[in-house]
């Protein structure tokens, strides 16, 4: 089993949508500074960036679908288009959708790809994450860091 | 006599919580009579946010209201600051400013140009349905996009929020052998971008005058970034400092921010297209070359053709990125030293999409005490809400799904920042 690397995507300062970031530190924590573990804002250049040279790899990002606070969302790359109508039209917001769908028209899709999406409450500047995403946010690097270590320990 | 059931558009995937921007346009016989365009602004909350805290910390604050343009918000920042406290940033520090503006051009307008306005020219839905077709053109769009990014990170500390920068100049200065590390890569740009600039020239364009009155900065021997007067296609010549008294802003219903006009004359266009109708002659000469080549004049008043303004703005930033690598010396300290009083002070500067005017008032202790700012964005929202009327009235489409597209092209033209807020995985599919 190959260790993957894991990209926490987000913003600090905006509430729940650090999410994502919040994982990979927490992961970072856990496994060690050498670990594969990068943080980025999202734009989908960035993450093409981010992943590229990696065949394994693991997006958390924060969600917003309307679904209770702290959902755990998940795609898996092999799976076809994320599974949303993502439109590049009219926002700057190119992000983890566009970047798979971008990557794999130019052939730059990670061998294996699965992002997660932690679903969040609120978005204001300034804001802290709510407990119920801090929450989820625990939960989910606990999952990763210990499928992690165990790909770690494989022969 | 009873017209027509009135139509209304909604276009509401722009959208999502804050960073969302919406579209909505009533049609009565063909005719548009309700446009509104919907955008939630950060700045505003970063207004109070940045009241009570110290001077220092601002620059680094206001560089979190956008990920697209956080060198605009550092630089109108940290002049605001400057000439509130009576610092002038000359000679090598300034030229470095000039670069990282560059650095912010290349990648903002790579990213427009490339992944989201050139698949409407060519017919297609979004950038990726576009990369299959054209794979080379969004490879070099991206790599184009990377090179600012590059740049940017070595003059900002890191690349989307640059952290290096400091009222009086910077907290580190590169070594000239720093920057000519980069002299291979900009090359590569320059090259790169005079390709996009032929590359966008033919793209098929709607037949879409509009007499904009234009407002940008005007430097007397520069193409605007950090400093200038502020100029409009009619004649206005104002000092930064007046800023205010001329243009006002107001709430509008079904949005968050204030839509700025301008006095006694309303709607005001602001971005490449006025900075490229006021400044032209101060195009570097390649520039200005690549411009008449392609089809354009000093002067460009249809939006959708932006797109070469953009690429020739572009092409403008890497040729001066490279002047100002090659003329750098580095300056004996990285600022110059700042003593904090109280006082207050304004600035404009050009961001990707246009003006940014910073105003703040300082404590005796160099605490800030207020803060005022006015995005490009919010000053464009009555242009595209005029350009949804007039290209409506002038090209009918009784296709909705047409039609809605057409309503979109026109706001894509002006770049809007709408998403200045946040990034977001958009999932319907929910488990758990």
């Amino acid at each position: 089993v190959a260790v993957p690397r894991v990209i926490g995507v987000g913003r600090h300062e905006r509430g729940d949508d650090a999410a994502g970031r919040l994982v990979a530190r927490r992961l970072r924590e856990r496994l060690g500074p050498d670990a594969d573990v990068q943080e980025c804002e999202g734009g989908a250049a960035e993450l093409m960036d981010a992943w590229r040279g990696a065949r394994q790899v693991v997006v958390v990002d924060a969600a917003c679908s309307g679904a209770r606070p702290g959902t755990l969302h998940r795609f898996d790359g092999a799976d076809g288009p994320p599974p949303a109508i993502f439109r590049a039209a009219s926002t700057h917001a190119l992000g983890v959708a566009e970047a798979v769908a971008l990557a794999r028209a130019l052939g730059e899709l990670p061998a294996a790809l699965v992002v997660y999406g932690i679903e969040g409450a609120r978005f204001e500047p300034g804001a802290p994450p709510s407990p119920e995403v801090a929450a989820a946010v625990e939960a989910l690097a606990a999952r990763l860091g210990a499928e992690i270590e165990a790909a770690q320990k494989s022969p | 006599m009873k017209g027509k059931p009135a139509r209304t558009l909604k276009v509401d995937h722009l959208a999502r919580v804050e960073g969302e921007g919406g579209l909505h346009v009533r049609i009565r016989d063909g005719a548009v009579v309700e446009a509104t365009f919907r955008i939630f602004e950060p700045p505003r909350l970063f207004e109070a946010l940045l009241r009570g805290r110290s001077y220092g910390e601002a620059p680094d604050i206001t560089a979190r209201i956008c990920g697209i343009c956080p060198v605009a918000y550092q630089m109108s920042t940290v002049h605001a600051l400057e000439e509130a406290f009576g610092v002038r940033v000359e000679g090598p520090l300034r030229e470095l400013r000039r670069l990282l503006y560059c650095a912010e051009w290349i990648e903002s307008h790579a990213l427009h140009v490339y992944l989201l306005h050139a698949p409407d020219f060519l017919g297609y839905e979004s950038a990726f349905h576009m990369a299959k077709e054209h794979p080379a053109a969004v490879q070099r769009g991206l790599a184009l996009k990377k090179a600012g990014n590059e740049l940017l990170a070595l003059l900002g500390g890191r690349e989307i929020h640059p952290i290096n920068v400091r009222v009086g100049g910077f907290h580190r200065v590169p070594a000239r052998r720093e920057l000519q590390a980069l002299r291979d890569r900009l090359e590569w740009a320059r090259e790169a971008a005079l390709e996009t600039v032929r590359w966008v020239k033919d793209l098929p364009f709607p037949d879409f005058e509009r007499d904009y009155e234009f407002v940008a900065l005007q430097h007397p021997a520069e193409y605007p970034f950090n400093e200038g007067r502020l100029r409009s296609s009619s004649g206005l010549d104002l000092a930064v400092a007046e800023f205010e008294k001329h243009f006002s802003e107001e709430h509008q219903a079904h949005s968050s921010a204030l839509v700025a006009a301008l006095a006694k004359r309303g709607a005001y266009c602001v971005g490449p297209l006025a900075r490229y109708n006021l400044n032209f002659d101060r195009l570097s000469p390649l520039a200005r070359q690549a411009a008449r080549e392609a089809g354009l004049g000093p002067s460009c008043r249809n939006p959708f053709k932006s797109i070469v303004v953009r690429a020739v703005e572009t092409l403008y930033a890497t040729d001066e990125a490279l002047r100002i690598l090659d003329a750098y010396e580095p300056p004996d300290a990285p600022a110059v030293p700042v003593t904090p009083h109280a006082g207050a002070g304004c600035a404009c500067t050009e961001a990707p999409r246009g003006i940014l005017y910073h105003r703040y008032r300082v404590g005796e202790d160099g605490t800030l005490q207020e803060a005022r700012i006015v995005p490009p964005t919010s000053q464009n929202q009555r242009i595209i809400a005029e350009d949804l009327r007039e290209f409506v009235a002038r090209h009918p489409e009784p296709d909705e799904r047409k039609l809605t597209w057409q309503c979109e092209r026109v706001i894509r033209n002006h770049d809007p920042c709408i998403s200045c807020a946040t990034h977001f995985l958009k999932l319907t599919l929910e488990r758990g």
